[in-house]
């Protein structure tokens, strides 16, 4: 009995020591739920791309004392982490991916601060010709530190083999080359389209829209693709029909983009891609490591109705969450990776060993002089030639706030008349459905 | 405090800081869950405000959302009955003692250790129409004449190539359940059914079968659990397709994607409800048939 009354006495004190241990520990743990900074000595930058050199972001921190937490996140899952992060009102990243869709969504939710007291649109759009699609309501959400925009490449030397030396430029001429491509290389089937229900699909229907003339939305964000005359409809028509007719493979049905360029293209199963991102020439196919058609393939200009086309800019931007702590780094931050040289320096200036690995083309102008000169990059100047002036934003009013759920509107019906599963007139309907709703719902 | 007192209360007090912890963790989210289900919660359209059953009223005019309560219907239907057949057989193999069993048993329980993830991008090289084993095994055994396209097409057929991978998960579960069951059965009962000229068949249709209907019943509903929240498998295999659409999925790109909170909570009380009241179901049926046997 004594020794039950001195071991409950013992007993009592203890777990409710225990249950204070554990309480503040889920407490803590949840207040510093992300891998990151606190200190204003360092910042957390999570992006979409894997960290440039030690060195490099070493000479940053000496430069201006601030340590950088570099996290890469795929993309996708980014765009969810973001999401999560901001309607909690927790801290992830002190700098992070703010992509062109976004940018009207951001600016409505109020999840990122305009960068406008730091950079100006107007001064930076001369070398930076995709800064515009960061601005939502004269607020600049994010500075782009990159200049993706979707471009036609082709492997030059299956197209030679086939006899055609100069590539057509309507839709219909490059039809009919792939197919003789086809048959001169063996290749049943010569086009890579991605048609999985992923955003590559979407930002691939734009493109194809593009190159028909005309765009998905209107000024006013209305349905610009509902008559079977018009270029979204058309556009649509054409890519399911490259499908079906065995233009391009059954197995694309369930192919993301990065899986068609790497395991289509780099492998020279096919001989063309009609929505492939600028930069992986460079990055991908002349990797030897990883791609069969080193020096083999070249951008061309994209095949449309009547003659080449435009292109579609889905460029990523770097902007500031609201929740960051450390914002004066970030903005050093910023500055610092999206300066001339260093964007050059991404995309392969100083040589493999500096650069970014998958960054596309450096955000600005100068820095495409700064390659063309250095003959280090294939087709620079025609980069170059391609951003100042064929490159233009999928719309024309900018990515409306509620571009998430239009653009899974789009890749989930795109893929659904690819599969048989509807018509293309069923999938324009529900397209066009569901921005009536979207614009009615605010 | 008095010996008696003491004694009854050691076991709650011993019990109460995971009571605490467990409860904050998923009780106090659980009741908030409930509560915003029934609130408009998006940020691209706030304020948040109160709007009764909406949620789950535009949960049910959504096709996608009905697809996907269909399709998660059928992932669960082959989910159990997969996992408990082949558990159950896998257990039965096992039960005896013989040269490298053990090793049997850690390839056995090799796919439950793997992540989810990692078993679905494996499978999905697997099932790949350009450069898969399955379309090369197949072609090479003249099974079929060319390679086929096996996700995304036939709604049927990529659901139940999605589910097979979960069963490759869950399976081995079931079985250690199964076989821990087996293993407590008394020898005795086999011996006298040997001696009274029982075969195989006889012998586990009346002796190990009623003995492990228990261990059957909660392997059956571990199975419904992790059929019913089936996401890794068809996210990686069959992306955001309604094709294969699972609710738990449906509740990732209603949240996450379109950023109707609201609308995700309402999702996820459904699904609790239905996991709650689908166990409750499963386990009184086989608990009451087990009891009635024996």
């Amino acid at each position: 009995m004594k020794n039950l009354r001195i071991t409950g006495r013992r007993i009592v004190p203890l777990t409710i020591s225990v249950a204070l241990v554990m309480l503040s520990a889920a407490c803590g743990s949840s207040s510093n739920s992300s891998a990151g900074s606190t200190s204003s000595k360092s910042i957390t930058v999570a992006v979409a791309y894997p960290s440039p050199p030690k060195a490099l972001l070493a000479e940053f921190t000496k430069q201006t004392g601030i340590k950088v937490n570099w996290v890469n996140i795929g993309w996708d899952d980014l765009q969810t982490k973001i999401a999560a992060a901001m309607t909690a009102k927790t801290y992830f990243a002190d700098a992070t991916d703010v992509d062109w869709s976004k940018v009207g969504e951001y600016e409505k939710t109020g999840w990122f601060y305009p960068l406008n007291t730091w950079f100006s649109p107007s001064a930076l759009s001369s070398d930076m010709p995709q800064v515009d699609t960061f601005v939502s309501d004269n607020k600049l959400m994010g500075v782009p530190f990159d200049s993706s925009f979707l471009v036609t490449t082709v492997n030059t030397k299956d197209f030679s083999k086939a006899g055609i030396s100069t590539i057509p430029t309507t839709l219909a001429g490059f039809s009919a080359a792939l197919k003789t491509v086809g048959t001169a290389n063996g290749m049943a089937n010569p086009l890579d389209i991605h048609l999985a229900t992923a955003e590559g699909l979407s930002t691939c229907w734009y493109q194809m829209t593009a190159a028909f003339g005309g765009s998905v939305l209107s000024a006013t964000d209305s349905p610009e693709f509902t008559s079977p005359s018009s270029p979204g409809y058309q556009a649509m028509n054409w890519m399911v029909n490259a499908y079906k007719s065995g233009l391009v493979a059954k197995g694309n049905i369930n192919e993301a983009d990065y899986t068609g360029f790497t395991t289509e293209m780099a492998k020279n199963r096919v001989a063309a891609e009609l929505c492939d991102y600028s930069g992986s020439v460079a990055s991908i196919y002349n990797v030897p490591a990883s791609s069969s058609v080193v020096n083999q393939t070249e951008y061309v200009p994209t095949p449309g109705a009547t003659g080449a086309g435009f292109n579609v800019a889905n460029p990523d931007g770097i902007g500031i969450p609201k929740t960051a702590k450390n914002v004066p780094g970030a903005v050093a931050f910023i500055k610092w990776f999206t300066n001339t040289e260093n964007q050059a320096i991404w995309a392969g200036l100083k040589g493999p060993s500096d650069v970014v690995s998958t960054f596309p083309l450096p955000a600005r102008l100068s820095s495409f002089a700064l390659l063309t000169k250095a003959g280090d990059i294939a087709q620079a100047s025609e980069l170059a030639a391609i951003l100042r002036a064929h490159a233009k934003a999928p719309f024309p009013n900018g990515a409306p706030s509620w571009y998430v759920q239009f653009s899974s509107a789009v890749q989930t019906n795109i893929h659904e008349a690819a599969a048989g599963q509807e018509t293309v007139q069923q999938a324009v309907s529900a397209i066009a459905t569901t921005v009536q709703q979207l614009k009615s719902a605010g | 405090m008095s010996g008696p007192w003491s004694r009854r209360l050691l076991p709650y007090i011993l019990v109460s800081p995971l009571v605490v912890f467990i409860g904050a963790l998923s009780f106090v989210p659980t009741v908030d869950t409930t509560v915003e289900a029934f609130f408009r919660v998006m940020p691209l359209d706030p304020p948040t405000r109160f709007t009764g059953l909406g949620n789950f009223r535009d949960l049910f005019d959504n096709s996608s959302v009905l697809t996907s309560w269909v399709n998660t219907a059928v992932y669960v239907v082959v989910g159990v009955v997969l996992s408990v057949v082949f558990g159950t057989a896998i257990a039965m193999a096992l039960k005896r003692r013989f040269r490298f069993r053990g090793v049997f048993l850690a390839l056995v329980i090799l796919p439950w250790a793997l992540p989810a993830v990692v078993e679905a991008v494996i499978w999905n090289w697997i099932y790949n129409p350009t450069f898969g084993v399955m379309n090369n095994a197949l072609h090479s055994l003249h099974l079929i004449g060319s390679y086929h396209v096996w996700l995304g097409l036939e709604r049927w057929l990529t659901i139940l190539l999605i589910e097979i991978v979960q069963v490759w998960q869950i399976t081995p579960l079931s079985a250690l359940i199964i076989l821990a069951a087996l293993q407590s059965v008394p020898p005795d009962l086999y011996e006298a059914a040997r001696v009274d000229g029982a075969g195989a068949m006889q012998v586990f249709r009346r002796i190990s079968l009623p003995l492990i209907r228990p261990a059957i019943a909660v392997a059956a509903v571990e199975a419904l659990v992790l059929s019913l929240n089936i996401f890794d498998q068809v996210y990686i295999l069959n992306g955001i397709a309604p094709l294969g659409s699972s609710v738990m999925l449906q509740t990732y790109v209603t949240t996450f994607q379109n950023l109707n909170f609201g609308g995700g909570y309402a999702l996820s009380l459904l699904m609790t409800l239905a996991t709650a009241v689908l166990s409750m179901a499963t386990l009184a049926l086989l608990y009451r048939r087990s009891q009635a046997v024996t």
